[in-house]
């Protein structure tokens, strides 16, 4: 390739998603600035620090065309699974969860990069497999090996356990199904069975002490501290925030500590509660705009493989920000996920950065044959 | 190397996105519409809970109001001591335990007390209203000057608990002034639940005149209001100030109102030096305004000791004696009047003309009546008598002739006149009636209306009465026939001085016998103590004219049932001994009536001390009023000591 075609390649970044990104990571790190005021480490410079670290390997990795990726799926996927197994023998054990591993002195949280694997896993599956083609759809049984493909990640994070990251890397890989030649009859069909299942052994086969051994098992922070305080207090936080907000730092429910974890999962009462309605209207806002962006670009994608990747990381956006949103206002049960590029945590910045660095590598390249 | 452009697969996909943005959108909508709902309309809401979180009200203890005497001395007062509290949601799990095994060491607590904290701390984490555990609720009471600063110490490891500085009760008199002031006690959980106003481990009176002025004498709390983090611990200054506004910080209490009562303490103290019984009641009243004086009933029990730290095995102590030190003998408890009734009799005597001054009754040593014959105390008989010697020495067989002649009802009618068979209104609590039998109420197996006369006569059979009542009725003799309300308080002044309120005598109705009915029982009663041969001539004073009645109230046998051991079978089988006098005898200031339960004679066990009290009052009197006024004196010396010795009342 040569200098001229790199150039080009540089008016075609989608360099609105670029701008996006960089807005929501400021405004990220001036937000942890506020909700670690009286951390003793500067947490928030930490993250900046992830954050160019991030943008640095999505530099880098821009030279290379995303098809590689193909190749590297499976090698990928395999190491991903083999990290997420040995965060079962050797992960840090944190509030009655292993979630982390430790090598030297850094923390990797292993399901993070497992939803990037499971996403790449799936593009590539349904790129390359032929029945769609040949059927004109998938069916119900033609589907049975990307839901193993799905499941076995899944599984092995319930058993951290983490109830946030399994559900959305299961909505990941079902929104990516979705976009494949399914029947809407049998998308419903599954959606429907499972639901109806999964609602009938909860009322009948579960006693209420085992629903609640379920949900302290599935989530032990929640109920760590008495069962609704981290929703009572982040609904407070967000609530009392009003029009305009009490002012950075202000927030008394972030920097007087009533507000849980207020520097990973409930980052955005932080936000909502010194920023008020139009600030949090404004984050929403971006958002949106940045998984629109993801799905403009796989509308346009140059091939199957590229739009199905950034339908994937649309999805890992979306499902993000709507479920951690959600929970933090008390729309959902509080499930730990974190809000991209805002909540604290190297692995889930990293991971959001790669995501935003496979969709710019998908857009530079739309028009190339 | 390049894959096949997939134009149909693509051509699939580009309408799913444009539906997958429609979701998007439509989702982050509901987020949008949520934060409205949560920030916009309901906002108002959420920030007065999140003013909540922080803010942390402080009760600041109303100085209670203090009770002076008649004097203007203290009687109780507050001392400045500390409370600990703990509020069970800022310590949890590991770090309440730590906490715990912390206050059990710097505050020395027992096992018991472990257990009773703990199981504070549970039934207010449990608690179905979630705010309950912000409440902090008391662990100890009034903890020593070096525990408190032990805690000082260690108050950052402990953000949970509180020191509240609270001013406690000191009682002067805490044994002898037991029940007329009562105590303080932690408000019950039955208690806070029917009563908003009261807040957790707030001491309320109990008994006396702390719990029936409780209102006047409690205040009002103040709040102090501060800013605390998550864990319940205080803010820097700063913060501080900018969390709360300056007129919220701190909202000061209002003390309560001071009591004057018409006690004196000196006298108090006299009375209850004077009182050697084991159990009983000394009262003294003005006799004119039926201001008490002084009001000893014994057993008693420790107010600051009941006020302040009892363990359980202590009040089961005191609830499981046999004496019951609970109970306020002077108005709660009934006896047989026995002999100082028959001043009554003579009343009734004189009133219904059976006998006059002058007219006499032979006393051959009993009375008899149908098959039964009543026996006089002195078996060999007085010989002819009249009411003065009658009265003086005591002779039974006058009154039940006297008694038998009136009939039951008259006598009951008579007794009701005096203020018996009624309470005497002292506004201090629960108080008894007595018993006064007539022919309605008696049954025939307990005999004749007419058998009924002649025991009621002499105050034995069925009639029993208070302490106080025999006060008022003494007091109605003494002051010409004025049926008086006993009083305990005199005034209620507001805390700097100013009087709210003052109580004046009340005269509640005149007795309704003639003038000079009274004044031959006077000249009785004074012949009683004054004369030889008078039942009381024993405990005349020198130097202070006196009268009184003595009197000896038989105890109804005790069953064998009853497992108690010898000793007490004896002294539970002991008449009560009585006497109820009036000083000076020719224009009556005070009225002392004592009672000596399983005493003996009256004339033994209770006259000498009431003439000790009598004496008392004067000489307290001659100190404060100075000049001092002379004395009355007594009207005849002592000729025949001896007689009185051996006269015996019944």
């Amino acid at each position: 390739m040569s200098l001229g075609v790199t150039e080009k390649k540089l008016d075609n970044l989608h360099w609105p998603l670029v701008l996006c990104t960089l807005i929501i990571c400021s405004l990220g790190v001036w937000n942890l600035a506020s909700a670690t005021k009286s951390a003793p480490v500067l947490l928030a410079l930490v993250q900046f620090r992830w954050m160019i670290f991030g943008a640095v390997a999505v530099a880098v990795l821009l030279i290379v065309d995303y098809r590689y990726l193909q190749t590297f799926a499976w090698p990928g996927y395999v190491a991903a699974i083999g990290l997420l197994g040995s965060v079962a023998f050797f992960g840090k054990r944190v509030l009655g969860a292993r979630r982390w591993l430790q090598i030297g002195s850094l923390q990797i949280q292993p399901s993070e990069f497992v939803k990037l694997a499971v996403i790449v896993i799936l593009a590539r599956w349904f790129t390359r497999d032929e029945t769609g083609a040949r059927k004109g759809y998938y069916g119900l049984f033609d589907l049975v090996r990307p839901f193993v493909l799905i499941l076995i990640p899944c599984a092995l994070v319930m058993k951290q356990p983490d109830l946030g990251t399994a559900v959305v890397t299961f909505a990941i890989a079902m929104t990516m199904v979705m976009f494949a030649k399914v029947k809407w009859r049998d998308l419903i069909v599954m959606l429907a069975t499972g639901a109806a299942a999964a609602v009938f052994a909860w009322h009948r086969f579960l006693k209420d002490y085992q629903k609640q051994r379920v949900l302290t098992f599935l989530n032990p922070e929640a109920y760590a501290k008495g069962a609704g305080y981290h929703a009572i207090q982040s609904v407070i936080a967000v609530g009392s925030g009003q029009w305009s907000g009490k002012g950075w730092g202000e927030g008394t429910q972030n920097q007087l500590a009533f507000l849980p974890e207020q520097h990973t999962d409930f980052i955005f009462s932080v936000w909502a509660e010194e920023h008020g309605f139009l600030g949090a209207v404004v984050l929403i806002g971006l958002y949106a705009f940045l998984v629109l962006a993801a799905l403009d670009v796989a509308a346009n994608a140059r091939d199957k493989f590229g739009s199905f990747l950034s339908i994937g990381i649309a999805a890992l956006f979306f499902w993000h920000a709507f479920i951690n949103m959600g929970m933090v206002t008390g729309l959902l049960p509080v499930v730990g996920v974190p809000l991209p590029l805002f909540s604290y945590g190297g692995s889930s910045v990293v991971a959001d950065m790669l995501g935003i660095g496979i969709l710019l590598n998908v857009s530079l390249r739309r028009f190339m044959f | 190397m390049l894959v096949r452009r997939d134009a149909d697969d693509l051509r699939e996909i580009r309408p799913r996105t444009q539906l997958g943005a429609l979701i998007v959108v439509c989702a982050m909508l509901v987020l949008v519409v949520r934060l409205y709902q949560l920030q916009i309309l309901r906002g108002e809401v959420y920030i007065v809970q999140s003013i909540a979180n922080f803010r942390k009200t402080l009760f600041v203890p109303a100085d209670r109001g203090v009770i002076k005497d008649r004097k203007g001395r203290t009687l109780v007062e507050n001392r400045p001591s500390f409370d600990v509290f703990l509020t069970p949601a800022f310590c949890k799990g590991k770090e309440r335990d730590e906490v715990l095994d912390k206050l059990a060491l710097y505050l020395r607590l027992g096992n018991e007390d472990v257990e009773r904290i703990k199981l504070d701390y549970q039934k207010s984490w449990f608690s179905k209203d979630k705010l309950e555990r912000f409440k902090p609720f008391l662990v100890l009471l009034d903890i020593p000057r070096d525990q408190v600063d032990v805690l000082e110490a260690h108050k950052t490891e402990m953000s949970c608990v509180n020191l509240i500085p609270t001013p406690h009760r000191q009682y002067h008199a805490p044994q002898s002034l037991g029940h007329v002031l009562g105590y303080m006690s932690e408000v019950t959980p039955d208690e806070l639940e029917d009563s908003p106003e009261f807040r957790r481990g707030q001491t309320i009176g109990r008994r006396g005149l702390e719990r029936r002025w409780e209102r006047e004498l409690r205040g009002a709390d103040g709040k102090q209001n501060i800013a605390v983090d998550a864990k319940g611990r205080e803010l820097d200054k700063d913060t501080q100030e900018a969390l709360i506004p300056e007129p919220e910080r701190l909202v000061p209490a209002t003390p309560g109102n001071n009591l004057v009562l018409s006690i004196d303490e000196k006298l108090q103290k006299a009375a209850d030096t004077a009182f050697i019984g084991r159990a009983g009641a000394a009262v003294v009243m003005e006799a004119k305004t039926g201001f008490i004086l002084a009001m000893v009933s014994r057993p008693s029990f420790d107010s600051n000791k009941m006020s302040g730290r009892i363990s359980r095995a202590e009040l089961k102590a005191i609830s499981d004696d046999p004496l019951k030190p609970m109970l306020n003998r002077v108005m709660n408890e009934n006896y047989h009047p026995g002999s100082t009734f028959k001043s009554i009799t003579s009343a009734l005597g004189l009133e219904t003309g059976v006998v006059t001054p002058s007219s006499t009754i032979f006393c051959g040593g009993g009375y008899t009546m149908g098959n039964h014959r009543w026996r006089c105390d002195k078996p060999q008989g007085h010989g002819p008598l009249d009411l003065r010697h009658a009265l003086s020495h005591s002779c039974d067989v006058y009154y039940y002739t006297v008694g038998d002649r009136a009939g039951l009802d008259a006598l009951s009618d008579m007794a009701k006149k005096f203020g018996y068979g009624q309470p005497t209104g002292l506004d201090l609590g629960r108080e008894i009636s007595g018993y006064l039998p007539d022919s309605k109420s008696i049954t025939p197996e307990s005999g004749s209306a007419r058998a009924h006369a002649i025991n009621a006569s002499i105050g034995q059979g069925e009639i029993n009465v208070t302490p106080l009542q025999q006060a008022v009725a003494y007091a109605a003799i003494a002051n010409g026939g004025d049926i008086v309300r006993p009083q305990i308080v005199k005034r209620i002044e507001s805390p700097d001085g100013k009087v709210l309120r003052e109580f004046p005598p009340e005269v509640v109705r005149k007795v309704g016998v003639k003038d000079s009915t009274l004044a031959v029982i006077r000249d009785g009663l004074d012949a009683v103590v004054n004369e030889p041969g008078g039942t009381g001539y024993r405990s005349r004073l020198p130097d202070i004219h006196f009268a009184g009645k003595t009197g000896t109230a038989q105890v109804m046998k005790l069953g064998k049932q009853q497992k108690l051991d010898p000793t007490t079978v004896a002294y539970l089988s002991r008449d009560h001994a009585w006497f109820a006098a009036y000083a000076p005898a020719e224009d009556a200031e005070i009225v002392v009536v004592v009672l000596n339960e399983h005493g003996g004679w009256g004339a033994e066990a209770a006259a000498p001390a009431a003439s000790k009290i009598v004496a008392a009052y004067f000489k307290i009197m001659r100190e404060e009023t100075a000049p001092p006024p002379a004395p009355p004196l007594v009207a005849a010396p002592a000729k025949e000591p001896s007689v009185a010795t051996s006269t015996v009342v019944q």
